[in-house]
């Protein structure tokens, strides 16, 4: 299972949204800010302008240039620009020497973009009754000094923005976080198959506690159905047991005192013996598997050579092989040190190698083929057999399950499902593949979750 | 007369343990409770106990254990309702020296006190196996019949081993998977047959008197007749 990431979690992202969209806020906000401004102030540099331009223009021809002169000391700031020129467009006083092209002499204010000025800047030309040109410009120094602070506050409130929203969207995300990753640690146990663990709740009553409520209530009821189905099995089976065992006692004593019966009879007493050991058998198995799948067996792991352990399954198979004509050849690999339950290992092995005796015409052959991988050892357990479809790959794990073709074949057709259960205990992963043709079952002894 | 002290507190598999064991040829004495059973168990009267593993008053594992720690070293079969090779285990630690679960085949449960009760009066110090003309040495490991040596497996070895030390007794599939073996689940099919049958091949040959015999519906037994 994938730990959950802080970005992923639903609050982060909220976090980040409403971040993104406080910033698109702002942005506008100071954006209206700015136009407004620019024209209230642009607006104003006109009135200065036009203002200046009267008040110069009322003074004689004659004076004009002192006043120039005069009011340009009075410039502090040098905002202020002023020419006049002669109807020729020549220089005749003023800080401005030539009469820019972008103020035809009509008396309108335009904008006046000059090398030296901040754009914005504000300029006006007139024609004096003298015929001469008065030129007045205003400088924009106010509102570039405003779009700086407008921009600066961006820039500032910009990052504040993202820190916080970052910052205030991890703090809001890690407490919920740290509760789901508790919920995920302890969903693992029961994803694992304990049944009886349950996610953790807090007495806060938020969405989280409803959710893990929920699912301990479905858990409640799914171990409820489980357990109701298991143990209608499991007493069957142990219910069944005991009059089949006293039946069997029966049976076979009728065949001890029976001396001289007709063959007939002996061969009908036989067969009812051997039909009440394959019932046995079977419920055996049954009872099998539960015990096998309530793990009350991890006491039994221990360290375990599987070289040993797969040679000893050559020689117990494979004089039953050789008698039903099959070829049985083990292969193996030294150093395969595990920690496992040895007697179930073996079981299983067992159960895998006795299904393929059993489905393997004779001729063929079985291999028993142990390797070292990085991960850990791999056992395969291959035949020539006529194989497994891959759409009952799954189903013949299950009880009961077997291949449609063979109905009649010997055993309690539970095999499989105790190497599923021993699997499932060691956490190793059993897989059935094709050998084309023929199975080919392999189980990966290392724990399934090393693999992820 | 063997006599054999059967402690279980379920009547009927009680009644069957008794009646199976008299059969047999045994005496019988049964008691249902466990203060009674450990009393009686350590009064040196039994040659053998057959042990429920849950009993009222006192626990099969303890009686089991009182025996063992206050010197009385007759066999104990367990015998118990609990299926768990853990049970096995803490049963055989607790001083029993097998162990049943139940429901069992009662002529299983007399082969195994049968053997519990023979390899209590074995000669410890044999080195030579014999049975009639069969002929086995536990020092060279060597085999013969009527004088001519039989080669075997290290497995056929070991499963003659065990059907010679037994011989005259009936040992079932489950007993010998488990002495020769060591694992404790049913392996299933004919293994073991298949086994016994390699083994009789070598030490029946044709001509001679055929010493492996099954028994109908329960296992085999090495020289059952004689």
């Amino acid at each position: 299972m994938r730990r959950p990431e802080l970005w992923r979690t639903t609050t982060f992202r909220l976090a980040l949204l409403y971040g993104a969209v406080f910033a698109a806020g702002v942005v506008a906000l100071l954006g209206l800010i700015y136009v407004s401004a620019a024209i209230y102030l642009t607006h104003q540099m006109d009135e200065i302008v036009i203002g200046q331009a009267q008040a110069l223009e009322v003074a004689s021809p004659a004076d004009l240039p002192e006043k120039l002169r005069e009011v340009e000391t009075q410039d502090v700031r040098s905002v202020n620009f002023y020419g006049l020129f002669r109807p020729d467009g020549s220089w005749i006083a003023g800080n401005v020497h030539s009469l820019p092209a972008s103020a035809p002499p009509d008396g309108i204010p335009r904008e006046l973009r000059e090398p030296g000025l901040q754009p914005g800047a504000r300029a006006m030309a007139k024609r004096l009754p003298s015929g001469e040109i008065l030129f007045v410009g205003f400088d924009a120094k106010v509102l570039t000094g405003f779009r700086t602070i407008i921009l600066r506050s961006l820039i500032v409130s910009g990052t504040l923005i993202i820190v916080l929203g970052l910052g205030l969207g991890a703090a809001l995300s890690l407490g919920p976080l740290r509760r789901l990753q508790l919920v995920q640690q302890a969903s693992l146990p029961i994803l694992d198959g304990d049944l009886g663990a349950r996610l953790p709740t807090s007495n806060r009553g938020d969405e989280i506690d409803m959710l893990a409520g929920i699912a301990n209530g479905m858990m409640d009821e799914v171990e409820r159905l489980l357990w109701a189905v298991k143990s209608v099995g499991d007493n069957v089976a142990h219910d069944l047991r005991t009059p089949l065992t006293r039946l069997r006692a029966l049976l076979y004593r009728v065949g001890q005192e029976e001396v001289g019966a007709p063959d007939a009879h002996r061969a009908m007493l036989d067969q009812a013996l051997a039909e009440t050991d394959a019932l046995l058998t079977r419920f055996k198995a049954i009872q099998r598997i539960s015990e096998i799948d309530r793990r009350e067996r991890r006491a039994g792991f221990g360290a375990v050579q599987l070289q040993a352990l797969v040679n000893e399954i050559g020689d117990l198979y494979g004089p039953l092989a050789e008698d039903h004509d099959l070829q049985l050849a083990t292969e193996t690999a030294p150093g395969c040190e595990i920690m496992a339950d040895r007697e179930l290992l073996f079981e299983a092995f067992s159960n895998l190698v006795s299904n393929a005796v059993k489905f393997t015409p004779p001729g063929g052959s079985i291999r028993l083929k142990l390797t070292r991988l990085a991960e850990g050892p791999r056992i395969e357990v291959t035949d020539s057999g006529p194989g497994v479809p891959e759409n009952e790959r799954e189903a013949v794990l299950e009880r009961f399950y077997r291949g449609r073709r063979e109905p009649e074949a010997p055993g309690s057709g539970l095999g499989l499902s105790i190497v599923a259960a021993v699997a499932r205990l060691h956490d190793f992963r059993l897989v059935l593949g094709d050998a084309s043709p023929g199975l080919k079952v392999t189980l990966d002894c290392w724990p399934i979750a090393m693999s992820h | 007369m063997t006599r054999i002290l059967a402690i279980e507190d379920d009547e009927t598999t009680a009644r069957e343990i008794v009646s199976e064991l008299t059969r047999h040829g045994f005496e019988v004495e049964w008691i249902a409770d466990g203060r009674q059973g450990l009393v009686r168990a350590v009064s040196g009267e039994f040659d053998a106990v057959t042990l429920d593993r849950m009993l009222p008053f006192v626990d099969g594992l303890t009686i089991a254990s009182v025996m063992r720690s206050t010197g009385v070293d007759i066999p104990v079969l367990m015998i118990s309702a609990l299926t768990e090779v853990d049970e096995r285990v803490r049963g055989l630690r607790a001083g029993g020296d097998d162990y049943m679960t139940k429901p069992f085949a009662s002529e299983e449960m007399v082969a195994r006190l049968e053997v519990l009760l023979r390899r209590a009066q074995a000669q410890p110090r044999q080195t030579k196996l014999r049975v009639q003309d069969l002929e086995l040495d536990l020092y060279t490991r060597e085999v013969r019949r009527g004088g001519r040596e039989i080669a075997l497996l290290p497995t056929e070895y070991k499963l003659l081993e065990y059907l010679m030390r037994n011989s005259g007794q009936v040992l079932t599939r489950t007993m010998i998977f488990e002495a020769i073996w060591g694992y404790h689940f049913d392996p299933g099919t004919n293994l073991i047959d298949v086994h016994l049958g390699r083994l009789r091949r070598k030490v029946d040959t044709p001509g001679l008197e055929p010493l492996i015999k099954t028994v109908r519906g329960s296992g085999y037994a090495l020289n059952a007749a004689s």
